[in-house]
């Protein structure tokens, strides 16, 4: 093997090995950088090889660095956090968990269904993940345990329709998946509404079928109250101020008024208003949410900067070569370089999130999936549900860690991975669903440009 | 003699028709030619830099070369869009008069060398298509107020005509026209535009493409490292890039006809922009070269070498060429 | 399901875990730097309620008014990127960079410690620094050229929005140092165990 290819693999290694220190991943993907571009000049020095990145190759990342300030696209990304940030201050999901449980109190798993479209309308109004999984853990997940719920059941639930978010459209991370790879945003967009609300309507059915086949691990409440048409009418009032949300970003996208970013902007000022109707908005507020943006904004940006050094030196070292010509030597058919893909993230995902993983891995696999012919935004989709199991693969699972972290001191460990590993199987379901039927994606999309 | 091991990058995909094919098989000469000492490798857009740092890359060094549309300088060195195409600026056999036998290569060597880059003529093709429109251009009126993405001095143009100007990223380009975000934008060839779907977003394509007749692209080279080669090296590239732009040249006016033909059998209806609004047009061209050379130096010279070509050229067109519509 | 948890807005932060800067430490240089990153961090969130209020202007100019301004369509990426990258120190400061948990937790905080120190100094270190060395130049030029945008009726000054690239490269490591006087003050130090407020 040459020593190109061998640094190539050695930066992976080092990176992987190296976050598990507890460094922050961004500085580690940075110093691993020029860790190796130091390597790869000494073995241009002594080993007769001739890679040529030396620091001012380097230094390119600083022009790429740019590249992501002048991001029209990426304006979008703090915008959506802004939002995210602000709906969690504005009282709306209290409200939603309040009256849309009790529309659903007398059936059996009826909490964890009134979870799941709560987590639906969440992530289609914004999508922070960190902030939804906390919220209806904190929420819910108290209350299902006092209905005797099987935790595993409780926890499984909030954690998989947290995650929804990330997927559901607005996303960061179908932003960054845009930006990456020089698509346009409301394709994608649009190309994740269907596999994203099939997720959904999938964790639904689960939790019916579960709950009717064992009536003992989902109970209804006795205490429910019988739905009226107060209870009714008041579910309905609780889902205006969301669903006004959704029209207004999901709707001005779709409906070609907005861009993103502005979509984004203009989503980031409903969620302003709605916490001022809600009579939530105060100078605490706004400095909350504006301090959390910033944090949030920095960590995804930290990681931007760092990987976009550790993806040019990787490219310096023809990693990028090294890993198309595998892609491409694979055995299998074009169908089956996707699936070895899917599963090579799938995997990735225990140990990265998806940050490092759209910014490093994407934009390696995009050009061998765009030669092998396939529809690209149908492949960033199925990418895009892939990764989103990510955060339910211990031991990196972001959305274990938000839960964790709020949970009751009774959920332990292994109840959350217990309660995930179901969640995880019906995601991989609707993943192979996708990739089956392709019109899932391309279909919405597709109605984009058929009007003239 | 050394070997020359440089990285490139270049500003187009290399399966864009004539716009961004045409750089790999110069460097495949090259190899071919010099039995593999001269190794330029190739990096497709973005893979290295953003591709409107090609130049600021090379400029410091940090490639060794480029191959883009220098235009996208504009920014930093005004004078560069008149190296790469002028609103009701020269044809593309003009340009390659002017480029090697009037000032042309002179005055981008001087101007660009000021920078550190030696530019090298490279590519050169013909006109791109007035743009892609959903609103129909009847008379000034419909520019007043037109929702358009349009790059660079011809937008600067449409915008002393009142047009809204954008300049939306790329990707964005699809869904703004067709989601009516924008009316119109311009973008490549008609070869291109075909290959990236406009016409089933915009119903009119209009023509002639008056924001550039002609359309040229270099190879830039650090300076540092074009002066280290030796005069054999730079022959050959010279020699290759000669030859280059005559291809290129060939292959951009080969299979325009068929890719309109092609575009209009699904649909897209083709358009001339009226005489008046072209007549218009070309007044604001007037003040906006005008303004932009009292604010430059640079500018002023390269202007002032172009019109005079073109004024001595224009004898020549008139008299030895048959009239256009012949 | 009762009302009570519409009394108060939920804590969403899960808990600190690991070395965080409530254990460290203060040193005299770390105060000052720290009082400034914060002050700094505070202040520059509030851009993101301007990038919002620039972005609505922009929306009802162009769909209410259909005047579209280049200027304000620009002012948005100048905004965020001066956003990001001033909260990038800020981020530090306040350990929000992301990081893995797992083993972490299992170390004892002097492991911790050293762990964070030789990561500062081999990693944060020489990548910040060798981006920071290479920014400056890169605004320089920009200053020399005189560059601005190529966009029609773009913003004229580009250096000044590229200046947002070393400052906040500058603060990071400014906030790094500072955070690597703390480590060294608790590795070294041993009789201040505890953060002084
Ligand atoms: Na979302
Ligand atoms: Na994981």
């Amino acid at each position: 093997m040459p020593i190109n290819e061998m640094l190539a693999i050695g930066m992976f290694a080092a990176f992987i090995l190296l976050i598990f220190t507890g460094f922050p991943i961004a500085w580690a993907l940075g110093g691993v950088a020029i860790a190796f571009t130091g390597l790869a000049m000494l073995s241009d020095n002594y080993l007769d090889t001739f890679i040529a990145i030396d620091w001012s190759y380097t230094s390119l990342a600083i022009d790429r660095i740019w590249g992501t300030m002048s991001s029209w696209v990426l304006v979008a990304i703090p915008m959506f956090v802004f939002m995210g940030q602000m709906l969690d201050r504005s009282g709306m999901a209290e409200k939603l968990m309040l009256n849309v449980s009790r529309l659903f109190g007398r059936l059996n798993g009826g909490t964890a269904i009134a979870v799941v479209i709560i987590g639906l309308l969440l992530a289609a109004s914004t999508g922070i993940v960190g902030a939804s999984v906390a919220l209806l853990t904190l929420l819910a997940v108290p209350v299902m345990l006092k209905r005797e719920y099987q935790p595993e059941l409780a926890v499984g639930t909030v954690c998989a329709v947290g995650t929804l978010g990330i997927l559901m459209p607005p996303s960061i991370m179908l932003v960054m998946m845009a930006d990456q790879l020089a698509m346009s945003v409301g394709d994608l967009f649009m190309g994740a509404v269907f596999p994203s609300a099939l997720l959904g309507v999938v964790f639904v059915l689960y939790i019916v079928v579960r709950g009717w086949m064992r009536p003992d691990i989902a109970p209804a409440g006795d205490d429910a109250e019988p739905v009226s048409l107060g209870i009714i009418l008041d579910a309905l009032k609780s889902i205006l101020p969301p669903a006004f949300l959704i029209l207004a970003v999901l709707g001005s996208i779709f409906a070609g008024i907005a861009t993103p970013t502005e979509a984004s902007g203009v989503g980031a000022f409903g969620a302003t208003l709605l916490a001022l109707a809600n009579k939530r908005l105060n100078l605490q507020v706004m400095r909350e949410v504006c301090r959390e943006t910033s944090l949030t904004t920095a960590f995804i940006f930290a990681l931007l900067i760092g990987a976009t050094a550790f993806s040019l030196v990787l490219r310096g070292l023809g990693g990028d070569e090294m890993i198309a010509d595998a892609l491409h030597g694979l055995p299998f058919g074009p169908h089956g370089v996707v699936i070895c893909i899917l599963l090579l993230t799938f995997l990735l995902g225990f140990v990265l999130d998806w940050i490092e993983i759209t910014l490093i891995i994407l934009p390696l696999v995009a050009p061998v999936i765009h030669a092998l012919g396939f529809d690209i935004v149908w492949f960033t989709v199925l990418f895009a549900v892939c990764l989103q199991t990510s955060f339910l693969t211990p031991p990196v699972g972001f959305s274990l860690f938000y839960c964790k972290g709020v949970a009751p001191p009774s959920i332990g460990v292994k109840t959350l991975y217990k309660g995930v590993a179901p969640f995880i199987l019906l995601q991989a379901t609707v993943l192979a669903i996708i990739f089956l039927w392709p019109d899932l994606v391309t279909w919405l999309p597709a109605q984009a440009y058929s009007g003239q | 003699a050394d070997k020359i091991r440089w990285k490139m990058q270049a500003a187009y995909g290399s399966n864009l028709p004539a716009l961004g094919d045409t750089i790999p098989g110069v460097l495949d000469d090259l190899r071919e030619a010099t039995d593999n000492r001269i190794i330029i490798k190739h990096f497709e857009p973005n893979k290295l830099v953003p591709t409107l740092n090609i130049t600021d890359a090379v400029r410091t060094g940090k490639l060794e070369a480029g191959y883009t549309w220098i235009g996208y300088d504009q920014g930093k060195i005004p004078s560069s869009t008149l190296f790469s195409a002028v609103p009701f600026g020269m044809e593309p056999w003009e340009y390659m008069a002017w480029w090697y036998d009037g000032d042309g290569q002179k005055l981008a060597e001087e101007i660009y060398e000021k920078n550190n880059v030696h530019p090298v003529l490279c590519g050169l093709t013909g006109p791109e298509t007035g743009g892609w429109f959903n609103k129909e251009i009847k008379s000034l009126d419909d520019i007043d107020g037109l929702k358009i993405r349009y790059a660079g001095i011809g937008g600067r143009i449409l915008q002393e005509l009142g047009a809204s100007v954008t300049v939306l990223p790329g990707g964005e380009i699809f869904q703004a026209l067709e989601k009516g975000a924008i009316d119109a934008s311009e973008f490549s060839l008609p070869t291109v535009d075909q290959k990236l779907g406009f016409y089933e977003v915009a119903k009119y394509n209009y023509f002639p493409g008056w924001h550039q007749p002609f359309a040229a692209f270099h190879l830039i080279v650090n300076k540092d490292k074009w002066d280290a080669i030796s005069d054999a090296d730079k022959t050959m590239i010279n020699l290759a890039c000669q030859a280059s732009v005559t291809r290129n040249l060939a292959s951009a006016e080969a299979y325009q006809g068929k890719a309109i033909e092609f575009m209009k059998s699904k649909g897209a209806e083709t358009r001339e922009l009226p005489e008046p609004v072209l007549r218009e047009l070309q007044e604001v061209t007037k003040k906006v070269l005008k303004k932009e050379a009292d604010q430059d130096e640079d500018f002023a010279r390269v202007l002032k070498s172009q019109q005079a070509f073109q004024a001595q050229y224009q004898e020549w067109q008139d008299l030895g060429y048959l009239p256009r519509d012949f | 399901m009762n009302a009570s948890f519409e009394a108060t807005a939920p804590e969403l932060e899960p808990a600190q875990q690991g070395l965080s800067r409530e254990v460290l430490p203060h040193t005299p240089v770390s105060r000052i730097i720290d009082g400034l990153i914060q002050r700094i961090g505070e202040f520059s969130a509030w851009l993101w309620p301007l990038l919002m209020l620039v972005i609505i202007v922009n929306v009802v100019s162009r769909y209410v008014f259909s005047q579209g301004f280049i200027e304000l369509e620009e002012l948005q990426w100048h905004i965020y990127s001066a956003g990001f990258l001033i909260a990038l120190s800020y981020a530090l400061l306040r350990d929000s960079h992301v990081r893995v948990d797992l083993f972490r937790e299992r170390f004892s905080f002097r492991t911790q410690a050293w762990v964070e120190l030789g990561g500062m100094l081999l990693l944060l270190g020489p990548f910040i620094g060798l981006l920071l060395y290479y920014s400056i130049p890169y605004v320089i030029d920009s200053w020399d050229m005189n560059e601005a945008s190529s966009a029609p009726g773009g913003l004229s000054h580009r250096w000044i929005i590229k200046s947002a690239l070393p400052l906040g490269l500058g603060l990071l490591l400014l906030a790094a140092l500072s955070r690597l006087t703390r480590l060294l003050a608790f590795l070294f130090a041993s009789e201040v165990r505890h953060a002084d407020q």
